[in-house]
């Protein structure tokens, strides 16, 4: 594999993972072409895409729940040495929830409207740890502490449509370390908060995860969150990784021009927004045959139209699926 | 392509063209769910035998033998005579004709009085004018008349317009009316605030054309579903009102008042007056209800989706 | 208290549509033809005599002066006299009612029993012999007249096989009621520890119990399957599953999310059935309140009819108001 280190011990390892959406009498769609991702124990990881780039899929995919009538067409995906998708039900949920874990966007709508968010924190603990329902209340009650609600006792027994959108996004991190995991994927997690609570809650959920030891796959539409604390950046684009890099060398060098634009769109000088976004996309979807963001390239070739380019090592831990990438400082 | 043809459907004013393509969706979903290709069965051959019945019967539905009453099926009478030696298979056959009619009537009727109504309540109301105080007045009155035991209410009606085919279909179109002012009006609220209702007001069309042109034609699909199934319930209560006698005069072939008339010999071990025309009351409401659930299944675009993936 | 205001708001609300109701019932049954003085008296009876009564039972008067004095009587609970049982309406009622109660109850526990755990069957599995018997039986129930289905009922199980009695009311005529307490007779037996009348009087529910609960399953089995389907979709159920928790945990969870529809769906059947199981109570003499409206309009004895219509609108606003009372308890949103 390439631009990853080969040393220390794997916690997730994502090789060749192809994700297909067949439909009625049209071509197969796929989610993900061929995602090779492996995630260090403790590691902190960021994975930057727009929507629809396959960044959810990927979450599903590594849980073992890909929506259907999704399907994993080739590869796979191991936790901890294990594949996820292929074990029993009962198996892949003993590990969901306590080993892997997850943080979820919007969560007034994703907690049960009907259960007290004590309760639900609670739940976990019970289920996952074996422990008596005094000692899980015990826990969730820590919990709650912990990820700095206000007056815990009394939130203990509030219904989630009373909180506040940051208050709910507390309570979700609280479920998702309770069991101190091994992984915690935050799917863009933050992104329905403001921006002074986003703030707070990253801060929380990054001290919280480094406190408990658990790596991190960091899943966002916003390239600026990741550089605060991702130790690695990749980025993904049509079910692609198309750049993988260490943080400061990402920042400092990054060689894909999808990359580069998406840095770009936080600057504010318009000119460098203007040299890096194409005005106009050309006509029709991209060429099957060549690269997938041909059509958005400001430095597209004929070579880029009707080859597909692969992931290549560029320096050390640091690898560009481009045919020309930028060698020089944006 | 099913599924693009799904999407333009759903899409604003609704395209007529790509009939043909439509119709082998729809064959293809017959295939996909055989059940509901029994329902439209069902409910065809239903409207058939009403039309043919004094051609295909062996006997006049009215004719009573009393030489040959209350005999078991035979080769003669194949479902046997019943209690005045008529022939129960003659009658059997007769009765859409009045059953369908009074359902199909009084359910039309209902919807089409229900819908508009509903439609125009539904377009006015929140509108700070004189008119959502009538909305709400018709709303109110509304809830009145559903909260009315449905079946005395209906008795009500027939006994006050008299007892006759034409007020059994008013008093059908009656208590089934406000089901269709509720339905459409929930429909009219929720796509009248769409974007290109408000671009036909913004581009100066009246009232009553953007009701007519842009509303009504896309809230028409549960309405549509709703009419299949209400034809079915119909059939149920005209047979029921016909079954306590308020219903059709007892000589008439009609399934209800069949039952009815069956109804002691059954008690005395005679089961073939009365089991007959249940059976095929039963089997027409079913059929009436398959197709309603068809229609409800085709225009739900995200359940179309779904039939149409596991087309593949 | 919150639920107080509520409930107070609520039956603030309800009156004026109890008088819409009143109102619209009044006009109705006096517009349906037919001469309750010539039915009591019958058609040898003198020009003279008829006139007195018409004029002692306030019929000369004019329309809106009978409306007032009925709506006056109403609120006293004086629901006027029926001719054809001769007895005051709301005496009859309280006679009548208990039979039709006892009868929709048992109906709907049944149906009950039958539809919620085949819809939740159902709705977890999406193919395969449970979910197609469901839909089926969906449809069929609600295809089948229950009048008919009680006549097959009572040619399989009394006709042909005599296991239960004969389809005539609600008890032997040859046992003792039990005293009245609860107003249901195998309730009433049970508590006086009666075995004859227990046994009598069960042998007579079973099959309109049996009718109305095959039938009504339908609808119940069909709204259990479509929320509970629903549910299992939903964001908090994926959420649920994400988080490891046990199957039957999720299942739980969304079957009681699913819960106050089941319950809306239940209490939507109990109004409809209190008039609606008339044909069922035809069928088997059973005496309830149904069958005395449908002889009143049968036989322009007016005052049943009116008393009915009243009767079951107060009873299905008491329902109502109990399955608001259950909403408090189950979702916690709408105690904001």
């Amino acid at each position: 594999m390439t631009g990853v280190p080969a040393a220390g011990s794997a916690i997730l390892e994502v090789s060749d993972l192809w994700v297909g959406f067949p439909s009625y009498r049209e071509q197969t769609l796929h989610a993900l072409k061929g995602i090779d991702l492996r995630i260090e124990a403790g590691e902190m990881i960021g994975l930057v895409g727009e929507s629809g780039s396959g960044k959810t899929t990927l979450a599903r995919a590594i849980m073992g729940l890909v929506p259907p009538p999704g399907v994993i067409e080739r590869g796979r995906v191991l936790f901890n040495g294990r594949d996820l998708s292929a074990q029993s039900d009962a198996a892949r949920r003993s590990v969901l929830g306590r080993e892997l874990t997850m943080v979820i966007p919007n969560p007034r709508a994703e907690l049960n409207p009907v259960l007290s968010v004590g309760r639900q924190i609670s739940n976990i603990a019970f289920y996952h740890l074996g422990v008596s329902r005094q000692e899980a209340d015990r826990i969730a009650l820590d919990m709650l502490r912990a990820v700095h609600i206000p007056d815990p006792e009394r939130r203990f027994n509030a219904y989630p449509h009373e909180l506040s959108g940051g208050m709910a996004q507390r309570v979700v991190i609280a479920i998702a370390l309770v069991c101190s995991p091994r992984l915690v994927i935050s799917d863009d997690a933050t992104s329905g908060l403001d921006v002074t609570v986003q703030a707070q809650v990253l801060d929380l959920l990054q001290t919280m995860v480094r406190e408990k030891g658990a790596a991190t796959l960091f899943i966002t539409r916003d390239i600026a969150i990741t550089a605060h604390f991702c130790s690695r950046i990749a980025i993904i684009y049509a079910g692609e990784v198309v750049e993988i890099a260490d943080r400061r060398r990402f920042f400092a060098r990054p060689g894909h021009p999808y990359s580069i634009m998406l840095l770009a769109a936080f600057s504010h000088n318009p000119a460098l927004r203007a040299r890096w976004t194409r005005a106009e996309e050309i006509a029709g979807a991209t060429p099957s045959t060549g690269c997938a963001f041909a059509s958005r390239c400001v430095r597209r070739q004929t070579r880029c139209l009707n080859e597909a380019p692969s992931l290549r090592p560029l320096a050390s831990g640091h690898a560009v699926r481009c045919h020309f990438p930028v060698e020089a400082q944006a | 392509m099913a599924t693009a043809t799904a999407g333009a459907a759903q899409a604003a004013p609704a395209p007529k063209a790509r009939g043909g393509q439509r119709l082998r969706f729809f064959l293809a979903v017959l295939r996909a769910r055989p059940a509901f290709a029994v329902g439209y069965a069902i409910v065809s051959m239903t409207v058939l035998i009403g039309i043919i019945a004094p051609w295909i019967v062996p006997y006049g539905p009215l004719v009573a033998d009393p030489n040959v009453y209350l005999l078991p099926p035979y080769a003669a009478h194949i479902l046997g005579t019943d209690g005045t030696g008529m022939d129960i298979f003659s009658r059997v056959l007769f009765a859409p004709r009045v059953d369908l009619t009074i359902a199909v009537l009084g359910t039309l009727l209902s919807a089409c009085i229900g819908s508009s109504i509903g439609a125009i309540v539904g377009y006015y109301e929140g509108q700070r004018t004189w008119r959502t105080a009538i909305a709400t007045f018709v709303m109110r009155s509304t809830d009145v008349l559903q909260a009315f035991p449905v079946f005395v209410f209906a008795i009500a009606l027939v006994a006050v317009f008299g007892q006759s085919v034409r007020s059994i279909i008013l008093a059908i179109a009656f208590v089934n009316a406000p089901i269709y002012l509720r339905l459409m009006r929930s429909q009219v609220l929720s796509i009248r605030r769409m974007r290109y209702v408000e671009a036909a007001y913004v581009a100066g069309a009246s009232d009553i054309s953007i009701l007519v042109r842009h509303i009504v034609p896309n809230a028409m699909a549960p309405v549509l579903s709703q009419l299949s199934v209400n034809i079915g319930w119909s059939v149920l209560l005209t047979a029921g009102l016909s079954f306590v006698g308020a219903g059709v005069v007892a000589p008439t072939p009609e399934w209800g008042s069949m039952i009815a008339m069956g109804f002691q010999n059954v008690v005395t071990g005679q089961w073939w007056p009365s089991v007959f025309p249940g059976i095929a009351l039963g089997l027409t409401v079913f059929g009436f209800a398959l197709v309603g659930a068809s229609i409800e299944v085709l225009a739900d675009p995200g359940r179309r989706r779904i039939l149409s993936g596991s087309l593949s | 208290m919150r639920i107080l205001r509520y409930i107070g708001r609520r039956i603030l609300f309800v009156i004026p549509q109890l008088f819409g109701i009143i109102l619209v019932s009044f006009f109705l049954v006096k517009l349906i033809p037919g001469d309750p003085a010539v039915m009591m008296l019958g058609p040898t009876a003198s020009a003279k005599s008829l006139m007195e009564l018409r004029d002692r039972m306030g019929f000369t008067k004019p329309l809106l002066t009978q409306l007032m004095h009925y709506l006056h009587d109403v609120v006293r609970g004086d629901l006027g006299t029926s001719w054809q049982t001769t007895q005051p309406v709301t005496e009859d009622l309280f006679q009548r009612f208990p039979a039709t109660l006892e009868l929709i109850s048992f109906g709907l526990l049944l149906a009950i029993l039958i539809g919620f755990p085949l819809g939740v069957a159902a709705a977890r599995l999406k193919r395969g012999p449970i979910r197609k018997f469901a839909d089926y039986y969906g449809l069929l129930a609600g295809a089948m007249p229950d009048f008919w289905l009680a006549l097959v009922l009572i040619y399989v199980f009394y006709t042909t096989l005599n296991w239960i009695p004969a389809p005539l009311g609600r008890i032997d005529m040859a046992v003792l009621p039990p005293e009245i307490i609860t107003g249901s007779m195998v309730i009433d037996s049970l508590i006086a520890g009666d075995m004859d009348a227990l046994w009598s009087s069960f042998g007579h529910l079973v099959l309109p119990v049996l009718t109305l609960g095959l039938i009504n399953a339908g609808p119940i089995l069909k709204m259990t399957q479509s929320t509970v389907e629903r549910t299992l979709d939903s964001d908090f159920v994926r959420y649920a599953d994400m988080c490891g928790l046990p199957r039957r945990v999720v299942l739980r969870q969304a079957v009681r999310a699913a819960l106050p529809s089941i319950i809306t769906i239940v209490s939507v059947l109990y109004g409809f059935l209190i008039g609606g199981a008339v044909l069922v109570e035809i069928v088997f003499s059973w005496g309830g309140a149904g069958q005395y409206a449908v002889q009143g309009v049968l036989n322009a004895d007016l005052n049943p009819v009116l008393g009915f219509v009243v009767f079951s609108a107060v009873l299905s606003l008491i329902i109502y108001l109990l399955v608001d009372l259950l909403y408090f308890a189950l979702d916690p949103r709408t105690r904001a």
